[in-house]
């Protein structure tokens, strides 16, 4: 199985039904993208597929074959991403193991929408659970990063 | 631990910077580049103890935080400092860190007032490896030749083995009560899983966990009460007695009594629990998740019948433990499983296993009978809690006749640590039975509980709560001092068309000396919307025979949308001994609800979690 993740060709021999979240984990050695449901309740196994927030752990490896997809390995591109500087910067996480998931879906909604209120960057990260409860830094951590994106 | 003069003499014999005393592992290692590597049986979980613990060497030893290493957790490497439990890394392990590294120093101790590290908002000092994914959970772990395990399990909660029908193939192994596939890949190993047929016999509970006025009659049936003579400065005492309450209560013109209920919730952490375990002649090593690396490396030592010299538990920093990960049942299986295979093993269970394997927050019932005399002073206080556990048993206010005794029952599931424990269930009975005799006694919710407490930090954090301006709309409040915490929240809430929505939090602390201020914050305030969960969602449900919770779209735990602006106001004194943190805040959030609620409405909560449906369609 060959996919393009973070801008590289890369390939395993994998199971047909292997999921995404899997292959990147297991046959990859890619393990910031984690698993915490493997049914899409949690948000923690979050990449992006051409762009788009996506749940890899619902999605086949070999649905994805000719889509670029980016981790949280790839999303600061050698750099930190303003998104993950933001998070650093707040010490939005306590355990960490959402915080991949949680940034990945951010700077999709910050591609998407980069000025959002407060309401919008909750209801849009409404489907991740933090269970060590930093939600209101998670909130300001993408409010920080937003305004560093537009001054940028 | 040795005193300062046997560590100094230590020092001098070896004619080095490393610590080595008969027997005790070493705890500080200088290396030529200026760092210092520093061993702890403490683990990290998300609370922030390596930070604040290499803050407390750092502070001593008078260097930058960059260079200091810890290594946490590793029973090869490290002093066995007790597991990572009841908020003790604070109160036990820094100031015992602070003291190896002022010894190491050469100086006295640093006093708080004197602190240039400590007590500073240090960042998290693995916050870089956080944010880009590269930091290791007990899950990503990885080695060579590694086989990836998965358990056969009955569909019921206990069963017994009636058939069992493998794949010809290999990759099953069979062993007394556990039944396994494995592969090189976890596909693999859940494919061949699912090729294995079993039947299992199942066993029905001794009472249905979910039937909750027969559970309670059980707990009651069955239960025993605490002994009378109990040690003095025991840690959580079943029975704390003063004067004389049943004569009291006998006596009382006006008594009240009320009943709680709590039932199982499950710790539900990010990471379900992995452990991965190789073995070298003789001996493995397990590395997992585990909070208690000590007493997990006894328990597979037992379960493998092996001395304790030939296991090494090496603790990962794991995706959330909240109490969760005492116990070794994971690692055990890793262990078996790898000296069948003579390969490295990892066991890394499902959500569902997580949810059905694990051990879960007690059920409990809890009885409160009292008296307030005259002048509004409470005068007799029977608190009696039935299988959740005597944390947060006593009570803070100032009552002559009091009998709080915590009555063990047997369980029909497994149930075990969880964040702050009983505290949850006695503090919500307590706070909530407060404030009925407020409202019988015309009486203000904070003014009742000012006019019957002494303890000057409690009131003082009381004080402080009161000069927050609430907002308009119904609000709640609870107070108590836990792990020598003194703490308070208020809670406002809107009721519109029958449903509830927490509006806003204000919560007061006083922890003696702040150890990291931007780490508390971040604990006080999870540890709040934790509680959020406990009080409106989180039960764990089952039948007779299975539990039926198995999945996280089954359980609803706090998002988002659920949190209210939270506003925390921390009192530093750092002339009091730092008091632990990361799970008190827990206990307030349910009462302070069920008070707001009780403000808006006049209807009572005495059910965790609460039943939102049931209120009325307007607020009054």
């Amino acid at each position: 199985m060959k996919l393009n993740v973070n801008g590289r060709a890369m390939s395993a021999p994998a199971p047909e039904e292997t999921s995404l979240l899997v292959f990147l984990r297991d046959f990859l050695h890619l393990t910031g993208t984690k698993y915490g449901c493997g049914e899409g309740s949690c948000g923690a196994c979050t990449v992006l597929i051409d762009g788009r927030e996506t749940r890899s752990c619902l999605v086949k490896a070999a649905s994805v074959a000719n889509q670029r997809i980016t981790t949280i390995e790839g999303i600061g591109g050698g750099h930190l991403h303003p998104v993950q500087q933001a998070f650093l910067d707040v010490e939005a996480f306590q355990c960490g193991f959402c915080t991949p998931g949680m940034i990945v879906a951010s700077t999709a909604l910050l591609a998407g929408n980069p000025a959002p209120t407060r309401t919008q960057v909750r209801d849009r990260l409404q489907g991740h659970i933090c269970r060590c409860g930093a939600y209101p830094r998670i909130v300001e951590a993408v409010l920080l990063a937003s305004r560093v994106v537009r001054h940028a | 631990m040795p005193d300062s003069l046997s560590r100094r003499e230590a020092l001098q014999a070896l004619g080095a910077g490393a610590f080595l005393f008969a027997g005790a592992p070493v705890r500080i290692h200088p290396a030529e580049d200026g760092t210092f590597t520093v061993y702890t049986g403490k683990v990290e979980l998300g609370q922030g103890s390596r930070t604040e613990l290499t803050q407390a060497v750092a502070e001593e030893l008078r260097v930058p935080v960059a260079r200091i290493r810890l290594v946490m957790g590793d029973t090869g490497l490290c002093p066995d400092d007790g597991g990572t439990y009841s908020s003790l890394t604070t109160p036990l392990n820094v100031p015992a860190i602070r003291q190896a590294a002022a010894d190491y120093r050469g100086g006295p101790l640093t006093p708080p007032s004197d602190w240039k590290i400590l007590g500073t908002p240090v960042s998290n000092v693995r916050g870089r490896d956080i944010v880009t994914g590269a930091y290791p959970y007990p899950t990503d772990l990885h080695v060579d030749e590694m086989l990836h395990a998965r358990v056969v399990r009955a569909p019921h909660y206990r069963a017994t083995l009636v058939s069992l029908d493998g794949p010809a193939a290999g990759g099953i192994i069979h062993t007394g009560d556990l039944i396994a596939a494995m592969a090189a890949d976890p596909v693999s190993a859940a494919r061949l899983a699912g090729n294995v047929k079993t039947q299992w016999s199942p066993l029905a509970f001794p009472v249905n966990p979910s039937d909750h006025a027969a559970l309670a009659a059980w707990f009651k049936a069955n239960s025993t009460p605490p002994p009378e003579n109990i040690q003095p400065g025991a840690k959580y005492p079943p029975l704390t007695r003063r004067g004389d309450a049943a004569k009291a209560l006998s006596a009382a013109d006006h008594r009240r009594s009320s009943h709680f209920w709590l039932p199982y919730i499950a710790h539900t952490p990010m990471e379900p629990r992995a452990a991965l375990a190789i073995w070298k002649d003789g001996a493995v090593e397990i590395h997992s998740g585990t909070q208690t690396p000590f007493p997990s490396r006894a328990e597979v030592a037992k379960a493998l019948d092996l001395p304790e010299s030939k296991v090494r538990i090496i603790a990962i920093n794991p995706g959330g433990g909240f109490g969760g990960k005492h116990r070794a049942d994971c690692e055990i299986e890793a262990a078996r499983l790898a000296r069948i295979a003579g390969k490295p093993v990892k066991v890394a269970w499902t959500r569902e296993e997580e949810f059905t394997c694990s051990y879960h927050r007690p059920a409990g019932l809890v009885e409160i009978e009292s008296s307030v005399g005259a002048h509004g002073k409470l005068d007799a206080w029977v608190h009696r809690n039935y299988n959740s556990g005597a944390p947060g048993l006593p009570t803070p206010y100032d009552t002559p006749n009091v009998s709080c005794e915590f009555h063990r029952t047997p369980a029909p599931v497994r149930q075990g640590p969880y964040r702050s424990l009983a505290a949850v269930a006695n503090v919500f009975a307590r706070e909530s039975h407060i404030d009925d005799w407020a409202a019988a006694t015309r009486t203000d919710p904070w003014e009742f509980r000012m006019h019957n407490l002494t303890d000057a930090r409690l009131r003082a954090v009381l004080e402080e709560l009161r000069e927050d301006k609430p907002g308009q709309g119904p609000s709640g409040m609870a107070c108590t001092i836990e792990k020598d915490a003194r703490i308070a929240l208020r809670a406002e809430v809107e009721i519109e068309g029958g449903t509830l929505r927490l509006k806003r939090f204000v919560f007061v602390g006083e922890y003696g000396a702040i150890v990291n201020p931007l780490n508390l914050r971040n604990q006080v305030t999870g540890a709040l919307i934790m509680g959020i969960g406990g009080a409106l969602f989180e039960e764990v449900r089952f039948d007779v025979t299975t539990q039926r919770t198995r999945r996280l779209a089954d359980y609803r735990v706090p998002r988002f949308a659920d949190i209210p602006e939270i506003e925390v106001h921390l009192i530093d004194r750092r002339d009091l001994p730092s008091a632990g943190a990361g799970e008190s805040a827990i206990t307030m959030t349910a009462p302070a609800i069920a008070n707001a609620v009780f403000a808006a409405t006049g209807q009572r909560f005495t059910r965790l979690p609460f039943r939102i449906d049931k209120l009325p369609g307007k607020s009054g």
